[in-house]
């Protein structure tokens, strides 16, 4: 047992301190440089951003993904390779952002939603049919 | 017919055709557009990386899609600068220059969206037509007019994916800056160091790219060079208080705690929205200079 609890000891120190130091927040974490999008906002006369809203606007963004069926750990990937300012904006636009799939989203559209689509096509408004002919002399 | 926005084109002073040669075709499988246009420009620049290995850092399953800020994220996680691209000049100015870009169009209406990607490679202002990789078709020609119709539909969202040593030709300095503190947020230090050094060159007063060549350094470790290039920027700008706080960081974690003291004193006098900042060095300069 004794043994046991002197190998235990230094793990749950390391444990404790591992805990603490990733739950700091970074401009604690990282000593007193200053970050370069910090910096430039300064610059540029913006207001700094809220480092605790860019905090928020991560946990936030990642709940949405992983709801969406996005693995946790990639979800975190994802938003860590944003910036604060890139972030708060996906936060607040999350809801309404275009996903790009190309072929096979209007499979199942109705007879009228082909028709209104062939016509737009062949008038050039819109480019869904690949038999269309598209002609691009002016 | 053709929209103003076409009729500037001839002015812009660019060749009236060019295409792109041998830029690596990737036909998409359903509802992967996304990373088959994100695989093709990173091709281009020099990443090995196929659609199916890039799909699971870009799609989104219940969406059935791509988002465009995961492109603009997994490109940063393969060490390349993602710069947006949003007018049709500075579309076909990036093209003339050989710079493929990678453009989201809604090809259906507003009310029946059809999100998709691809990749820009070419265009003909005489004969008016675009060329992309789209979908299953290599080197597509669509008509200049259906390309803008389709494109302003997604706001003209388009992104480079250059190698952090090309500058856009349309770069801006301040929008270059943001997208190499990008590559800094996916810990690509040395590439994110070449864009700022890049972007120097192109600028040779950027603070920002002063501040973030000094970021780099201190993050490799590289603490002399982090100091050389802010003490360079103290020159520069002698009034600005950021660099002078970097600078005394770099001083004290190589134990010159008076210079770094002189530094941070500099700054703190300076004032400014950073200023809590600044505090917070002193106080950490003055605690390890006490403990010496």
């Amino acid at each position: 047992m004794k043994t046991i609890r002197r190998a235990i000891k230094p793990i749950s120190v390391f444990l404790i301190i591992s805990f603490v130091w990733i739950s700091m927040p970074y401009e604690y974490a990282s000593a007193a440089i200053i970050g370069t999008e910090i910096a430039k906002d300064s610059i540029e006369g913006k207001q700094a951003r809220n480092y605790i809203f860019s905090v928020f606007a991560r946990e936030e963004v990642q709940k949405v993904l992983t709801a969406q069926g996005i693995d946790s750990q990639e979800a975190k990937k994802r938003i860590n390779s944003l910036t604060d300012a890139e972030v708060i904006r996906l936060a607040k636009e999350i809801k309404q952002l275009p996903a790009g799939s190309g072929l096979g989203t209007i499979v199942g559209a109705a007879l009228i939603v082909f028709l209104v689509l062939l016509f737009t096509d062949i008038m050039g408004y819109t480019d869904v049919f690949p038999f269309v002919k598209k002609h691009h002399k002016k | 017919m053709k929209s103003a926005r076409l009729h500037g084109l001839a002015d812009i002073g660019v060749p009236n055709q060019f295409e792109i040669d041998d830029i690596l075709f990737f036909p998409q499988k359903a509802y992967q557009c996304g990373p088959a246009a994100l695989s093709m420009g990173l091709v281009w620049s020099g990443v090995q990386v196929k659609p199916e290995t890039v799909a699971p850092e870009v799609f989104t399953p219940s969406l059935k899609g791509s988002l465009q800020t995961a492109l603009i994220g997994a490109t940063r996680r393969h060490g390349r600068i993602a710069y947006p691209i949003t007018t049709i000049d500075a579309l076909i100015k990036e093209l003339a220059y050989g710079h493929p870009v990678i453009i989201l169009q809604n090809l259906g209406l507003s009310w029946i969206p059809v999100w998709h990607y691809s990749l820009a490679i070419g265009y003909d202002l005489a004969e008016s037509f675009v060329i992309l990789h789209s979908g299953r078709t290599a080197r597509k020609h669509l008509s200049l007019v259906t390309f803008e119709r389709t494109w302003a539909r997604s706001d003209y969202w388009g992104l480079l994916t250059l190698p952090p040593s090309e500058l856009p030709v349309t770069a801006k300095e301040s929008e270059y800056i943001s997208a190499v503190i990008g590559l800094e947020k996916t810990h690509h230090w040395n590439e994110a160091l070449k864009g700022y050094q890049t972007a120097l060159s192109r600028w040779p007063n950027s603070l920002g790219a002063y501040i973030g060549i000094g970021n780099c350094h201190y993050e490799l470790g590289q603490l002399e060079a982090a100091e050389a290039i802010l003490r360079d920027a103290t020159n520069l700008f002698p009034n600005e208080g950021v660099i002078l706080n970097n600078l005394a960081q770099m001083l004290l974690e190589q134990n010159k705690y008076n210079e770094a003291l002189e530094s941070i004193l500099k700054a703190i006098q300076l004032g400014g929205p950073l200023s809590h900042l600044y505090q917070k060095t002193l106080k950490e300069i003055l605690s390890l200079k006490d403990t010496q």
